[in-house]
């Protein structure tokens, strides 16, 4: 009864595309899970978007770097002045946190969509014309996939020499083979399906073929894994920022801010929570954005699988 | 000069087609040395177990042998509608494309899986027509244009594209629901808009079907097209066919293996056994003379009600590994000693009665 109602709300034009939005937006509606990850990367979306106006930069300085105030290693607890306090050196933690969720931005979807434009091309070149080539290419992907991805990431890294964008060059090379192999089996999967030989009976040319029937066919998964990625390419760079791999000190970089804590995780003698503020607030936002990301992955393989099944 | 390769009335011609597929456990003799022949605005039935070839037949004609299967040999002349006789074996490329949906169409087994379920059904079929009719879609759309004032709006560029682009739509829409309408489909203007898992399996077949004749091809490929029908639908959707067929003129040709359906529409009847063709008569003749055993077997296996079950004894031979000779002597109860030995080849016992088997003719 509850689902009559809802459609009725949507039913909107007799628009095909419409219909179909409104069975994807009331597949999200019955789900809070799905809610709460919507919820929290557009909460997300949004301070990245107004940085500058949540986060005045000062003028003529990288806005990127965290203001410092003074020079004391000591961190200064949440208060009036600092929402929520400095950390080690007097860096402003809120605007570091602030600015950083742009620099998780960058860091995910630029790697994700890389990655996932890598994928497609090399995927579907290897899925469409099989043999030595597939053979060729499979196999570089399987080099890079036989080593761990923290790893071999780091490894590039040093080899490019520390800085973010070493950091997403790195995380590029090491990502997209997932995305080809994801590719590769989808259009071979699909290629075998009856409606790409009655497109060929039709006269559709090879490309055509590829781009209209092939690819929009392989796209859900896709998008699902992208959506799961981009949470954890931000905790892979957080991590190789952590090791001190990453952005330069200062950098509003969430991983990067963690590790000027490191000195401050053991508390002072007798309260080992004196710092808590420049560990428990950087982290308790770099597990929301993924965590946001997940549930949003969740969600979207909720409203495509039915649609892969119903086929 | 040379006889022409088509006699006057033949639209297609199979000779000696030999198709393989090389696969890890060897090669596969899937096609062997099979001949057809098909007059304009016939229906030629092809009959034949699983594995018999009669698929790999059908697409070879279109020359989309499945991979990995290679044509060995032999040629497949084929009339087009401007009277031009091309082998479609020796075509490449854009010539294929060109004859693929307009000369020649193809029906599915299964229409739920020959429709992309991510378009609506008037997409699927928009896109057969503007495939190969879009310069008649666009002369439409110059008539239509004509008729327009030249107003203000039309001097922009970017208003007559978008005007054009409207008037492409409602052209090739108007010439969808004229077709949805031939193929006997209620409410055509809902059923365009619909995907192909909201109709029913006898309505997607409908749709596949009137993707096939969008472009009025002269050849019919249909490859088992009710078989998972139900039998109800099964006579509407033959039916239709038949109907059809007169109105397109064309030629029909149909693989089954269910006996009733080729009583039912076909003028002649090819029979396929491991890859060859074993007989071919006209369908009466087939039903009341069917000289090859394989035939004779085939037509006893047919349920009757009242009599005991009949099957044909032993299974479809290997085709990596065929028996030597006649490749259904293994199973025949006729069988001599050439049998094994010697492959017979297909010939005229009585008029219009081709069959290949030593017990008839005087091979």
């Amino acid at each position: 009864m509850k689902m009559v109602k809802v459609k009725g709300r949507f039913r909107g034009g007799e628009s095909p595309r419409i219909r179909e939005l409104a069975f994807i937006l009331n597949r999200i509606r019955r789900s809070p899970l799905s809610i709460a990850g919507i919820i929290i990367v557009l909460f997300f979306t949004f301070i990245a978007i107004f940085a500058p106006v949540l986060a005045h930069p000062q003028p003529n300085r990288d806005p990127y770097m965290m203001p410092r105030y003074g020079f004391s290693p000591i961190p200064r607890p949440p208060g009036p002045d600092f929402l929520f306090g400095t950390t080690e050196g007097q860096y402003d933690l809120y605007y570091g946190i602030i600015w950083g969720a742009r620099t998780a931005y960058r860091i995910g979807v630029l790697v994700v969509a890389v990655s996932m434009i890598m994928g497609i091309v090399i995927g579907s070149i290897a899925g469409y014309y099989k043999g030595v080539i597939d053979e060729v290419l499979m196999r570089i992907t399987d080099i890079i996939l036989a080593f761990p991805a923290l790893i071999l990431a780091m490894a590039f890294v040093v080899a490019f020499g520390r800085g973010l964008d070493s950091i997403t060059f790195a995380l590029i090379l090491v990502w997209w083979p997932s995305y080809a192999r994801l590719v590769r089996g989808e259009v071979l999967k699909i290629t075998a399906e009856d409606f790409v030989e009655a497109a060929k009976a039709i006269g559709c040319s090879d490309f055509r073929i590829m781009v209209r029937h092939v690819l929009p066919n392989t796209i859900f998964p896709l998008i699902v894994m992208a959506s799961l990625d981009i949470g954890s390419v931000v905790l892979t760079a957080a991590a190789l920022s952590f090791l001190g791999l990453g952005a330069p000190t200062g950098y509003a970089d969430w991983g990067q801010i963690i590790s000027l804590s490191r000195n401050w995780i053991t508390g002072a003698p007798g309260n080992p929570f004196a710092y808590w503020h420049t560990y428990i607030i950087p982290g308790v936002f770099l597990f929301l954005f993924v965590m946001g990301w997940n549930l949003l992955g969740d969600a979207l393989r909720d409203v495509f699988d039915p649609m892969i099944r119903r086929r | 000069m040379q006889p022409p390769v088509l006699a006057e009335k033949e639209q297609l011609k199979v000779q000696d087609l030999m198709v393989r597929f090389y696969t890890y456990e060897g090669i596969v003799k899937a096609v062997e040395k099979a001949k057809l022949k098909l007059r304009l605005g016939e229906t030629l039935g092809i009959v034949g177990e699983t594995g018999s070839g009669k698929s790999v037949t059908a697409l070879t004609i279109m020359a989309l042998t499945p991979t990995p299967g290679k044509v060995e040999g032999g040629n497949i002349y084929f009339r087009l509608t401007s009277g031009e006789i091309v082998d479609v074996l020796k075509l490449r490329g854009v010539e294929l494309l060109k004859i693929r949906g307009k000369e020649i169409s193809m029906i599915f087994q299964e229409p739920n899986a020959a429709l992309d379920p991510l378009y609506t059904v008037g997409d699927q079929i928009a896109e057969a027509i503007l495939t190969h009719r879009l310069p008649e879609m666009l002369e439409r759309v110059n008539q239509l244009k004509k008729k327009e004032a030249d107003s203000f709006l039309m001097r922009l560029p970017i208003f007559r594209g978008i005007f054009e682009k409207r008037l492409l739509n409602q052209v090739v829409r108007e010439e969808i629901v004229q077709l949805l309408r031939l193929m006997e489909i209620p409410d055509p203007e809902r059923v365009l808009d619909s995907y192909p898992h909201e109709l029913s399996g006898g309505m997607q077949q409908r749709i596949v079907i009137a993707i096939a004749l969008a472009c009025s091809p002269a050849l019919l490929l249909a490859d088992e097209p009710t078989t998972n029908l139900d039998v109800t639908v099964q006579a509407q959707i033959l039916d239709l066919i038949m109907r059809l067929k007169q109105r397109f003129g064309m030629s029909i040709i149909y693989i089954t293996h269910d006996m009733g359906v080729i009583a039912e529409i076909c003028d002649r009847v090819a029979v396929m056994y491991a890859g060859n063709v074993v007989e071919v008569a006209p369908v009466k003749e087939i039903f009341k003379n069917p000289l090859h055993p394989y035939t004779k077997a085939l037509l006893e296996s047919i349920p009757k009600p009242g009599s005991a079950f009949k099957s044909i004894p032993g299974t479809v031979p290997n085709l990596v590994n065929p028996p030597s000779g006649c490749r259904f002597h293994p199973r025949c109860a006729y069988a001599m000693k050439k049998c094994s030995v010697e492959v017979p080849q297909l010939k005229e016992v009585s008029k219009e009665h081709n069959v290949a088997c030593f017990l008839h003719g005087d091979a």
